[in-house]
């Protein structure tokens, strides 16, 4: 057989092989799309997990479960159950959530249950970056995506875990450093490993920065102040009037003492 | 009227004479497809077969046909040997058809604006039928012509066929070269996911380093002072417009060099060597283009075909796809793709220190000390980003652009050019020692817990962390040095393994996961670099099927005495996919 010969077996070969290969590729791919959608949803649901805890937390609580007096819970029946039909939206929750969250909300629509009547700021913040807000498309249909998930739980609420705390419950610090995740300062201030928010001023190595400050007791006297009366002093590049002064109201004393505690750990290297 | 039409129908032929008009017909028609040939020509140059008629008509289709006429009519046998120039300039043509295939069918679903770009891709892999495959494809037949470009290039080098007429022919092919390298890299960007993102911000910075016009330069390549909707539309329209076209110019004029001017080259043992005149003689024998050599060309599609289709069936190759792109997180292992890898590798040479600390030294005793002078300080005059990133580069490729004229050299026998075969194994091993000095892991320092999270679970990517089973994960707080990595989960846990259906004892990857993370902080503490360590993996159930993994490492800093607190976390999801 002459070398030509071959390459014509050979290459009739691959084709048909080639062909063969395709066509089981083919036949699979209906199930990889659906997988793939299936594996896709979850990671949609991971990451609106993380969106949600860098921006929602501060008033929406650390596990969506809503700080009274200042924003719903975000995992109850009640939003599964009839808070569609209560304010009338005739699409999906998921919709909802995504058309709520992008524009934010001016007016309260239960100002007596939570905050918006004449207590600070607009209720709800515009989040999405076509109205001024910091957040994409994506991220806010994830983070709808993350509140639907909760479903499972809304409707069969006795399968719901008690919450696990990260901390070793005997060090201040380490629970002050709870208290910073769950008051929602991770929202905008940042810290090496927490968080990389730019709202307000980077708090690595605060305490350091805490002992040059002139007019106070000292280092804790204020961290503490600027916690509760954040007016007092204002960080250079950034303006007044952007912290919640409302935290003497919302945190315990026991909170406070421990997230002051763990600024103070953030010495400068 | 019905008596023309009799008529009419007794003039059309019958039986033989009908059979031979219907032949002639048929055939006329064939000559005219396939610019000369008949069918009976046709099934001979399939079979291998001696052509049919004379003169050959198989010559006639490369003076008729535009396609055929670009290529010689024959070729020196010596030339076709597969020793000789192992396919690797018609693999990468090959492998430029490819990308030009599948990246027309890409660009249907594509996207180039930052807020759909990435969603557009999961668009492609999730909604398009063989969307993966067309995308993996493309990744990799791209990742496959630069690496053949490469071939081609050590390859022309070592068997000196880049001299005498060949000279310009060398030219073109190294600005080819350049071409691929920034075909490739402007595809890079189009994901707009992390990789993508960072390595052209990386990547393009180093035109802003340049002086005077470099800040205009990096404005005029990035529409803006940072990559965004003007940037990405830019390397979108490099990627699928310009450049494809510069491209189809350069290897047009290549290849017309090579099949018009001075054909591909003999082996120089056929040319130069001792060799009998039977090889001389064989080497020499013309070999038809049509039908040996298109016979030949079509089995190689064949194999490209089957190859592409079978590494990407048994999941060989993935197209990567990292998280969309955030310009406010700098990724912490930022990696250029593997081409460019040199280049980082020499970014991270800082030129003005080497020879501050060589010649400090020695200049301190006899001038400066005696002097009065102060030490030389290059590094302020030079910047490094400058020289490495802008001044050698181009050097490098300068050099490669005039290799032809730089070695005068007429002999093409590696015996009789042993400099020139030196110099090129010495570039290759110059080339993989700074590639290995780019890999992210070389010359860059990373606090230790930080390395031993991200080994664990990188920021990009899956690592053993987002590797383990749904059913391992449970939930509780396992404290390093106290909890037994072994003793994680309860000795009668099991679960069944969703894939195989086997059932699983224990908690094997859970226990890995674990032993890694302790074993790595431990290390580190005993290496005084994580003093008072306490560190903790805590599991907690955050929603329905949705798990979250915090992993906290608390020491105190052995400089300042202060408490230090490195922290991560990660959701994950029970349908997650468990592969990359």
């Amino acid at each position: 057989m002459k070398r030509i010969h071959l390459e014509i077996a050979l290459g009739t070969i691959f084709i048909i092989l080639s062909s063969v290969v395709l066509i089981v590729m083919a036949a699979e791919e209906p199930g990889r799309l659906a997988r793939f959608e299936v594996e896709q949803r979850a990671e949609q649901i991971e990451f609106g997990a993380a969106v949600f805890e860098i921006n929602c937390t501060s008033c929406h609580g650390s596990h969506a479960q809503g700080i009274p007096g200042k924003a719903p819970c975000l995992r109850c029946p009640e939003l599964f159950a009839s808070r569609l039909a209560e304010v009338g939206w005739p699409g999906s929750l998921e919709d909802y959530i995504v058309s709520v969250v992008s524009t934010g909300r001016q007016v309260s629509t239960r100002p007596a249950l939570y905050q918006g009547e004449g207590k600070g700021p607009p209720v709800m913040p515009t989040w999405s970056e076509r109205f001024g807000g910091p957040l994409r498309d994506d991220q806010i249909r994830a983070v709808a995506a993350f509140i639907v998930n909760f479903q499972g739980w809304a409707e069969n609420p006795e399968v719901v875990p008690t919450p696990l705390v990260a901390v070793d419950i005997n060090d201040p610090v380490s629970l002050g450093r709870v208290a910073f995740v769950q008051y929602g300062c991770i929202g905008c201030h940042a810290i090496d490993g927490l968080s990389q928010a730019t709202t307000g001023p980077a708090l690595d190595g605060v305490a350091t920065r805490a002992e040059t400050r002139t007019g106070y007791e000292s280092a804790e006297d204020y961290i503490r102040t600027s916690i509760l009366n954040p007016g007092e002093f204002v960080v250079e590049g950034f303006g007044d009037g952007i912290m919640p002064t409302n935290f003497s109201e919302l945190i315990s004393e026991a909170d406070l003492e421990n997230l002051v505690l763990f600024l103070l750990s953030l010495t400068e290297p | 009227m019905l008596n023309s039409l009799r008529q009419r129908l007794s003039n059309i032929p019958r039986g033989e004479d009908l059979r031979n008009r219907i032949r002639t017909l048929i055939d006329d028609r064939v000559r005219i497809i396939t610019a000369g040939l008949s069918i009976r020509e046709l099934r001979a140059v399939l079979r291998g077969d001696p052509p049919t008629e004379k003169p050959n008509p198989r010559y006639k289709v490369i003076t008729t046909s535009f396609i055929a006429h670009l290529r010689p009519r024959y070729y020196p046998q010596g030339s076709t040997w597969f020793t000789h120039t192992f396919r690797l300039g018609w693999f990468t043509t090959f492998f430029f058809m490819v990308e030009l295939i599948t990246g027309l069918v890409l660009m249907v679903y594509y996207v180039p604006f930052p807020d759909q770009a990435y969603g557009s891709i999961l668009e492609i892999e999730s909604n398009v039928f063989l969307g993966e495959l067309w995308r993996d494809l493309h990744r990799l037949g791209a990742e496959a012509m630069v690496l053949f470009t490469w071939l081609h290039l050590f390859r022309t080098y070592f068997t000196g066929s880049y001299k005498g007429a060949r000279t310009f022919t060398w030219l073109t092919g190294v600005l080819l070269l350049a071409i691929t390298a920034w075909l490739s890299f402007t595809g890079y960007l189009l994901t707009w996911d992390q990789l993508g993102y960072w390595a052209i911000t990386v990547g393009s910075s180093m035109a802003e380093a340049g002086p005077v016009f470099g800040p205009a330069t990096n404005l005029i390549l990035r529409g803006a002072p940072d990559i965004g909707v003007g940037g990405l539309l830019r390397f979108y329209l490099n990627h699928v417009v310009l450049f494809p076209l510069v491209a189809i110019l350069f290897i047009s004029i290549h290849y017309y060099k090579v099949s018009r001017e001075h054909g591909i080259s003999l082996p120089a043992a056929i040319e130069e060597g001792d060799v009998n005149d039977n090889k001389k003689k064989e080497a020499n024998r013309r070999v038809d283009l049509i039908p040996d050599l298109l016979t030949h060309e079509i089995f190689l599609v064949s194999v490209g075909i089957l190859a592409l289709l079978l590494i990407l069936y048994f999941d060989l190759f993935n197209s990567p796809l990292e998280t969309h792109a955030n310009p406010q997180a700098t990724p912490l292992d930022t990696k250029a793709p593997w081409y460019f890898w040199w280049l980082q590798g020499l970014l991270k040479i800082d030129p003005a220190k080497i020879i501050e600390n060589l010649v400090n030294p020695i200049l301190a005793l006899p001038l400066l000390k005696p002097l009065g002078l102060p030490p030389l300080e290059l590094s302020r005059l030079l910047n490094s980003k400058f020289i490495m990133g802008l001044i050698v580069p181009p050097v490098v490729v300068g050099i490669l652009f005039v290799i032809p004229y730089i070695d005068r050299n007429p002999a093409r026998l590696a015996r009789k050019r042993p400099f020139a075969i030196l110099w090129g194994i010495a570039w290759i091993f110059i080339l993989l020692a700074l590639s290995y000095m780019g890999l992210p892991q070389f010359g860059i320092e990373t606090p230790a817990a930080t390395r031993v999270i991200q080994d664990l679970a990188p920021e990009e990517g899956m690592g053993i962390l987002r590797e383990t089973p749904y059913e391992e994960l449970l939930p509780g707080i396992y404290t390093v040095g106290e909890t037994d990595p072994d003793g994680i989960c309860p000795s009668d846990f099991s679960y069944r393994n969703r894939e195989t259906g086997e059932e699983v004892i224990g908690c094997p990857h859970l226990t890995e996961v674990f032993a890694q993370f302790s074993e790595g902080l431990l290390r580190a503490e005993e290496e005084g670099r994580l003093p008072d360590l306490h560190a903790t993996m805590l599991i907690e159930q955050f929603g329905p099927e949705l798990i979250r993994v915090e992993l906290d490492v608390i020491w105190t800093d052995p400089e300042t005495g202060a408490t230090k607190i490195y922290a991560k976390h990660y959701f994950l999801h029970e349908d997650r996919s468990l592969e990359e």
